[in-house]
């Protein structure tokens, strides 16, 4: 860690003496690099290191948030005093106090175990892992053509030292690694087609052999050379439809995590990502679905992208089931919204890096498996589509109507995969489709994803997963 | 800038000249204010002080990047030499140029404004006036941003380049409510004006209320006035597809298409337009030390610039065009000339179809091809013989590019200067109308 706590502990204590009722103080030193390679030959290697202090005080009921990168103890105080100033100007202009909720905060040091070093991989390794990639699916395709093929692997180490003037101390290290492979097919009648596909996880460089990444793009592109040649519309009548972990991971969060964000619920983030659908007497109350209608949003799995054990209010992190058994049950909290809703935080407070306020954000976010084998979810199914994997998707400002357009994906026929479908177009709302989920298999997959938020925007890692899920009848939409 | 940094700077580039064979160093230093607004309230000021250090190194046409907010700089040399040392194992980078040769240093006047730094010391007037503005029409709430930066920055190549230039920017947004109905407007420039402030304020209001009435929408094709907030939006993303790493990679709809080829109607031209000291992208000088220039990218509906960096120009057998990114070359700031139609006729201009007033969340499913979807938030107008019918509610439009650019049928006179959350080049927009755009909505 590359700051005396003792430098911490002056602005905290100085911060009280000007008056604040709550002073965090964060160093976060986010450093790694990135490669980026076009086909097989390198575009980028850039190396990245943004470190610096965040330190965030309460003042009559007002917030302000003020970062450096400069921490000597004479410009810390300086940016601190700013701090509250600014805070204590704009809290003639509230009318409700803002204060937090009381919590037993942590005094802990944890770091992720790395079973080989992240920071024994290095360029050289990133460059020939690319390459491979490139060398790998071009061999894989056979009679579309590969113009473009772009591979980024980057490496990120987290250290962040959060000391709160009501207790937390919370020293934490995390390494992270993630891939993206972005390919394009071409075919000269068929036209083109494009996937990108993502790895990531906490740790070191095993887990590079767990993403086992070169089968999967071998099964991938051989797949998506057959949708692009042969794919055909989907059927014009309503059929069944299966989702893959991909697309169902991507709902969980799109419509699940986002909306039980409790600052959206609340209007924080309403002219940015916007508000929910849900209201704050939904909490318990309201239901969006059936029995296989649960979300659950975990920051302590092991090697997730998401991971943390405590947040940057220093509260500890554990499960929290969003949507259970189709019941809005749990909004993600920091210590200001567990507060307005009357409740304890549930350690949801994360920061991208020293620069940005620590706001709520999703972890690791999926629906529950179940028992079934993936034959025994389709088997009764006499037409329907499998959509795998997609590209394009949004969702509303309220996450209610949301759209997905599969990548690869099949026809259902007689209770087995057929023939691949191109481009199918899925919308919905959110409480359609936790509605009419039919059953759900065992197959629990995680996906990495940098989800987006706050303003200045965050971008933060996460997982989202989820199993096989089966949806009632639905028309389905062509690309035009 | 301050001789300190100056002096920092000189120092790295002499130090680091011995190791490389090519060097860069771009220093930004920011100063910066933004006070949320959350339900008619501040909800937290923010404030930033930050020197961030980038270095370009380059070693027999072998290109590193290092791009660091540190209080050391000093790690950043050490990095920079340990990087000198490895050198020959990496391959050579596929897109390499030298930097260009030495040339004047023509900073860009006229993108500084003083009452940035004013403001700065305390925003809680323009907080109240852009709430106050917005109440005044008769929500119940309003929610936004406003931000106010001061950016020095700093250029020193090895090959004799050094360029310094400041300015400011002003950035404000809000988002109006009034029960289910909500209206958004925002503004980016180099300088603050409490008049625009207003204007933000008014604008966002008068689209909360300017209708009562919820009223039926049915999936299909229909002529579509788009706001400068969407306009915004989506020519951002056709201006990053202009850029020629996207082409290079795929990330862009203009691979499969010339210099000179049509890619919209005739009625549309789109511009970069860094030299223009009111929006808030403005810069006089690339990150390679090319003095930049405004350009067509699309010029009366033809293609016509691709936007580039040394590298990628030497790729594509051309000139930089002034928009260096170190890797990825990109737009600063964009515009779209105005049309004929005045504003208030374009709903009669229209006469049936959709307004659009504001959009988020723009994906592609094939950036080659060009297909994309995006939603509608805020005001949704169905309007029907030259009259707004009421409030649809949130839509879809799920089209590609080359189709939008394509069916334009007409511009506003005014435009206006869009920069926010979700349009993040600053573009000075107009409305337009476009034809035959499908919108979809969920059937359940």
């Amino acid at each position: 860690m590359q700051i005396d706590p003792l430098l911490l502990y002056r602005i905290v204590d100085r911060g009280r003496d000007l008056g604040a009722q709550y002073v965090e103080a964060r160093f976060q030193d986010d450093y790694g690099f990135v490669v980026s390679v076009r086909n097989d030959k390198v575009l980028a290697v850039s190396y990245y290191r943004s470190s610096g202090v965040g330190v965030r005080v309460l003042v009559n009921g007002a917030l302000g948030f003020a970062s450096t990168s400069n921490i000597s103890l004479s410009n810390l105080l300086n940016v601190l005093e700013l701090t509250v100033s600014q805070a204590r100007a704009t809290s003639s202009l509230r009318k409700k106090p803002i204060v937090f909720s009381e919590e037993q905060l942590g005094v802990v040091k944890y770091s992720v175990v790395e079973k080989k070093p992240l920071l024994d991989f290095n360029v050289e390794n990133a460059i020939r892992l690319a390459v491979e990639a490139y060398n790998t699916v071009k061999s894989t395709i056979r009679e579309v053509k590969l113009p473009f093929l772009v591979t980024t692997i980057r490496t990120h180490v987290q250290e962040k030292l959060v000391v709160t003037s009501d207790g937390a101390h919370i020293e934490s290290r995390v390494p992270r690694l993630y891939m993206s492979i972005s390919s394009t097919l071409l075919h000269p009648q068929k036209g083109t087609l494009q996937r990108m596909r993502e790895f990531g996880g906490s740790g070191g460089i095993e887990l590079i052999e767990q993403w086992n990444h070169l089968k999967i793009l071998v099964e991938e592109h051989t797949a998506l050379e057959k949708v692009l040649i042969e794919g055909t519309s989907p059927p014009s009548e309503k059929v069944t439809v299966v989702l893959g972990s991909e697309v169902v991971g991507l709902i969980a969060h799109e419509s699940a995590g986002h909306p039980m964000e409790a600052d959206r619920i609340l209007g924080r983030e309403a002219s940015q990502a916007g508000e929910s659908y849900v209201k704050p007497e939904y909490i318990n109350n309201y239901r969006v679905g059936g029995e296989h209608a649960t979300v659950i949003d975990d920051p302590t799995i092991p090697g997730s992208y998401g991971f943390y054990l405590y947040d940057d209010e220093g509260v500890k992190a554990r499960p929290r089931f969003l949507y259970k058994n189709g019941l809005i049950h749990e909004p993600l909290h920091n210590r200001h919204t567990a507060r307005l809703f009357n409740t304890r935080s549930n350690g949801a407070s994360r920061s991208m890096n020293n620069s940005s306020e620590p706001i709520i954000r999703m972890s690791n976010t999926y629906i529950a498996p179940g028992e079934l084998k993936f034959e025994e979810l389709i088997e009764d199914i006499d037409l329907g589509v499998y959509v795998k994997s997609y590209m394009e998707w949004n969702i509303d400002d309220i996450r209610w109507n949301q759209r997905y357009v599969g990548l690869e994906s099949y026809l259902i026929r007689n209770g087995e995969l057929a023939d691949p479908v191109r481009n199918p177009v899925l919308e919905f709302t959110t409480g359609w489709f936790y509605s009419n989920i039919l059953a759900v298999d065992k197959n629990l997959e995680f996906h990495p994803g940098t989800c987006g938020k706050g303003e200045p925007s965050q971008g933060v890692p996460v997982w989202f997963g989820g199993p096989n899920v089966k949806l009632s009848k639905m028309r389905i939409g062509v690309l035009t | 800038m301050n001789t300190d940094i100056n002096e920092l700077i000189h120092n790295i580039v002499e130090k680091l000249s011995r190791q490389f064979d090519e060097i860069a160093v771009l220093a930004v230093t920011r100063r910066e204010l933004m006070t949320k607004i959350w339900n008619s309230e501040p909800s937290i000021t923010q404030l930033w002080s930050k020197l961030e250090l980038n270095i370009r190194i380059v070693k027999s046409r072998r290109l590193w990047v290092l791009s660091y907010e540190t209080h050391d700089p000093e790690i950043l040399v050490k990095h920079a030499e340990e990087v000198a040392k490895i050198a020959d194992k990496i391959m050579e980078a596929e897109l390499y140029a030298p930097l260009p040769d030495y040339a004047l240093c023509k900073p860009l006047e006229g993108a500084f404004d003083y009452n940035a730094e004013h403001y700065m010391r305390d925003p809680s007037r323009l907080v109240d006036v852009l709430v106050s503005e917005a109440l005044g029409t008769g929500v119940e709430r309003v929610s936004g941003t406003i931000a106010l930066s001061k950016i020095d920055r700093l250029l020193v190549t090895s090959r004799g380049y050094e360029c310094g230039e400041n300015k400011t920017e002003f950035e404000v947004y809000a988002r109006a409510f009034k029960g289910d109905f909500t209206g958004h407007w925002a503004y980016g420039s180099t300088r603050v004006s409490q008049e625009v402030l207003r204007e933000v304020g008014r604008r966002a209001g008068l689209y909360a209320t300017i209708t009562k009435t919820r009223v039926d929408f049915t999936p299909g094709e229909y002529d579509v006035i788009l706001s400068p907030l969407v306009v915004g939006n989506l020519f951002d993303y056709v201006a990053s597809m202009a850029s020629a790493l996207a082409v290079l990679t795929g990330f862009s709809m203009f691979a499969k298409y010339k210099l000179g080829d049509r890619v919209a109607a005739d009625t549309l031209s789109l511009h970069d337009v860094p030299r223009d000291p009111v929006l808030p992208g403005a810069v006089g000088f690339d990150d390679e030390g090319v003095e930049t220039s405004n350009k067509p990218i699309i010029d009366k509906g033809v293609l016509v610039t691709l936007l580039h960096n040394a590298a990628t120009a030497v790729k594509m057998n051309t000139k930089s065009t002034g928009n260096a990114g170190w890797v990825r070359p990109h737009p600063w700031n964009l515009e779209i000339p105005s049309g004929d139609i005045r504003e208030e006729e374009l709903i009669r201009e229209l006469r049936s179809g959709i307004f659009i007033t504001n959009n988020w969340y723009t994906r592609l499913q094939n950036y080659y091809e060009g297909h994309f979807s995006t939603v509608s938030r805020d005001v949704v107008l169905l309007v029907k013989s030259g009259d707004v019918v009421g409030h649809v509610g949130r839509v879809r439009l799920a089209s590609n590019f080359s189709t939008l650019m394509k069916n334009l049928k007409g511009l506003s006179k005014e435009r206006f200067n869009i920069w926010w959350w979700e349009v993040r080049t600053p573009t000075r927009a107009p409305f337009i109308i476009v034809s035959n755009i499908r919108l979809t909505r969920p059937e359940a």
